[in-house]
């Protein structure tokens, strides 16, 4: 009897995780099988794909000079936005956090807006703002006595150009590191008060050591994120000037769905993956040693 | 009630460092301004993106290319946005972005609550071994699978087509969202769900008609994240849908963005037009999409 129902569970049980099972087998297992085949043909889409071997990885270490372009680019891509992000919705949420804020929510939500409207859309108007010659940007630097700059055409400024776009899209952190902030325990911060302390002490001594875990969580789980940028490659800069900007989910795209070259694009595909799942699995497996909630 | 207690002594300790120290006392009143005054000017800046593009659409294109840039339009050109919808039938791509977005947020609903109520409640030879797989599956970056799963849905001759961008959300609903909803249900004592066992409750019953009622905010919170994550993607429908009446709004300011790209007056009225709808459902849904922020940032 007992067995019988033990049974059914299991058989219940696997009924209603029967969509996931599938996901996983068709939308991650099967697709890793296929990336790697694939990485190993000539594959354009048009006739059958002969089988070259490790060519396709021959070719992005030499003679792909792509590649390497958009390994820099990535990287700076997601260091240089979640640093900004991170500094940014920190300190925003310090200073919402703060006694007499009249309106906070208010506030907050405004903070938060950039985050959930369609990226493509924040894209243009910053495309815009970043317009050589009749843009804000170069209006603001002329008025201050500086010289036009081609924001989105020089490489020197194209990255930091995009990645100030990015922070402006934070707003998810501000609200995550203020809800953070909210469960910092008043009685601490008031006891550095009575002491005579001043704002440094309390951020020095409670603060920042109790956000410190969140915000660690935070910086890694956005890197994450961050390497997998796209829209603003594609709706920006289109990769350059000169790959500047050449995010490597770009570059995938850009060989597989435009120039066709399904090999190539999968090999690369291969490539990204293992880096950041080596990365997130590093990231999840350790952050048991890091997070820290009171109470738990 | 210990913590009113707290907040009492709290006062009474700073009545008391008031009394003491008056200087210190004015030095913060001065802080609290200069950081209101910061919050504001700050906000001002966040927002000022938003009121160019708005600002703009209301311009003639002569206007947007003036230097030094206007600050307001001299005339408001409301027929801007009536010449717009003629070359960017906008209701057209609404209507085509609301019919993948809703039945996905359908979809991811329907199965992560599913697998979540069988990892909350159920225990079955596998389930750790599912667990990990599931929701670790989830956390790897999906752009590295287009193109074997478009050669896939091309193979069976639907890559031009909705069902590629739907379908996923029916086979599982992200781990994330499992992960959530879980964590919701066991915060449901299991003695509930054994009494309506008892009484003659399938698994279904318990799950439809007893939990999920009892964690209906986390399931709203699932629910408008999905749906603005399906709203404001751009990548899918850039690989699966060709012709531009199947459009998505994101995909068409994209496309529009390419092909018009001097009518600015134009690009920024079907800008603005295709932010609103995220907007407004964000003002709306304001609560929840704090809660599942936080939620996803604190874990």
């Amino acid at each position: 009897m007992k067995l019988r129902t033990r049974g059914r569970t299991t058989l219940t049980a696997y009924l209603l995780l029967t969509p996931a099972i599938i996901g996983f087998l068709f939308l991650t297992f099967l697709p890793i099988l296929g990336v790697i085949g694939i990485s190993l043909t000539n594959w354009t889409g048009l006739q059958p794909p002969d089988y070259i071997g490790l060519e396709n990885y021959r070719a992005i270490f030499t003679t792909d000079f792509y590649f390497k372009n958009s390994v820099v680019a990535t990287l700076s891509f997601a260091v240089g936005t979640t640093l900004t992000s991170i500094i940014y919705s920190f300190t925003v949420a310090l200073m919402l956090n703060q006694k007499k804020i009249p309106g906070r929510g208010l506030w907050r939500s405004l903070f938060f807006l950039p985050y959930v409207v369609p990226i493509i859309g924040s894209s243009i108007v910053w495309s815009w703002m970043y317009e050589s010659n009749f843009g804000v940007f170069n209006y603001l630097l002329s008025m201050l006595g500086g010289n036009k700059i081609q924001w989105l055409q020089d490489e020197r400024f194209a990255m930091p150009s995009i990645i100030l776009m990015m922070t402006w899209m934070s707003g998810n952190l501000i609200v995550i590191f203020l809800a953070g902030l909210q469960s910092v325990p008043r009685t601490y911060l008031e006891a550095v008060e009575v002491d005579g302390g001043n704002f440094w002490h309390k951020f020095r001594h409670i603060t920042f050591p109790m956000m410190s875990p969140v915000i660690f969580y935070n910086f890694l789980t956005s890197i994450i994120i961050n390497l997998q940028g796209f829209v603003p490659a594609y709706a920006l800069t289109k990769g350059g000037p000169s790959d500047s900007t050449l995010l490597m989910v770009y570059l995938i795209y850009r060989e597989g769905f435009m120039r066709n070259n399904f090999g190539h694009a999968s090999a690369l595909s291969l490539l990204f993956f293992l880096f950041v799942a080596v990365l997130t699995v590093l990231v999840f497996t350790t952050s048991k040693r890091w997070t820290f909630y009171e109470g738990e | 009630m210990k913590m009113m207690k707290d907040e009492k002594e709290l006062t009474m300790g700073a009545e008391l460092f008031r009394v003491k120290e008056p200087k210190a006392q004015s030095r913060k009143a001065m802080f609290s301004k200069v950081n209101a005054s910061l919050v504001i000017v700050l906000a001002v800046m966040v927002v000022f993106p938003f009121f160019w593009m708005v600002r703009s659409s209301f311009m003639s294109n002569l206007e947007i290319h003036q230097y030094p840039p206007l600050f307001l339009p001299k005339n408001w050109r409301f027929d801007n946005y009536s010449y717009t919808l003629t070359v960017f039938p906008f209701g057209r791509y609404f209507l085509n972005t609301l019919t993948i977005a809703i039945p996905s947020m359908f979809g991811v609903l329907l199965t992560s609550s599913l697998a979540a109520y069988t990892f909350a409640r159920l225990e079955f030879p596998g389930k750790k071994f599912w667990f990990t797989l599931v929701i670790g599956s989830m956390l790897m970056p999906g752009a590295v699978f287009i193109i074997p799963i478009f050669m896939a849905w091309s193979s069976v001759g639907l890559s031009n087509s909705y069902i590629p961008l739907i379908v996923p959300a029916f086979l599982g609903g992200g781990g994330l969202n499992i992960f959530l909803i879980r964590q919701f249900m066991m915060t449901i004592p299991r003695e509930m769900d054994e009494a309506a066992y008892i009484d003659g409750a399938t698994h279904l019953d318990i799950l439809f008609r007893l939990l999920l009622p009892m964690i209906k905010p986390v399931l709203i919170t699932v629910g408008l994240l999905t749906f603005i994550l399906y709203w404001n993607d751009l990548m899918g429908p850039l690989i699966y849908i060709s012709r531009n009446e199947r459009n998505t709004i994101s995909q068409a300011l994209a496309n529009f963005r390419s092909g018009f790209g001097t009518d600015w007056r134009a690009i920024m009225v079907a800008s603005t037009m295709s932010i609103l709808p995220s907007v407004f459902i964000y003002f709306i849904g304001q609560k929840y999409f704090v809660e599942g922020i936080v939620l996803t940032g604190l874990k």
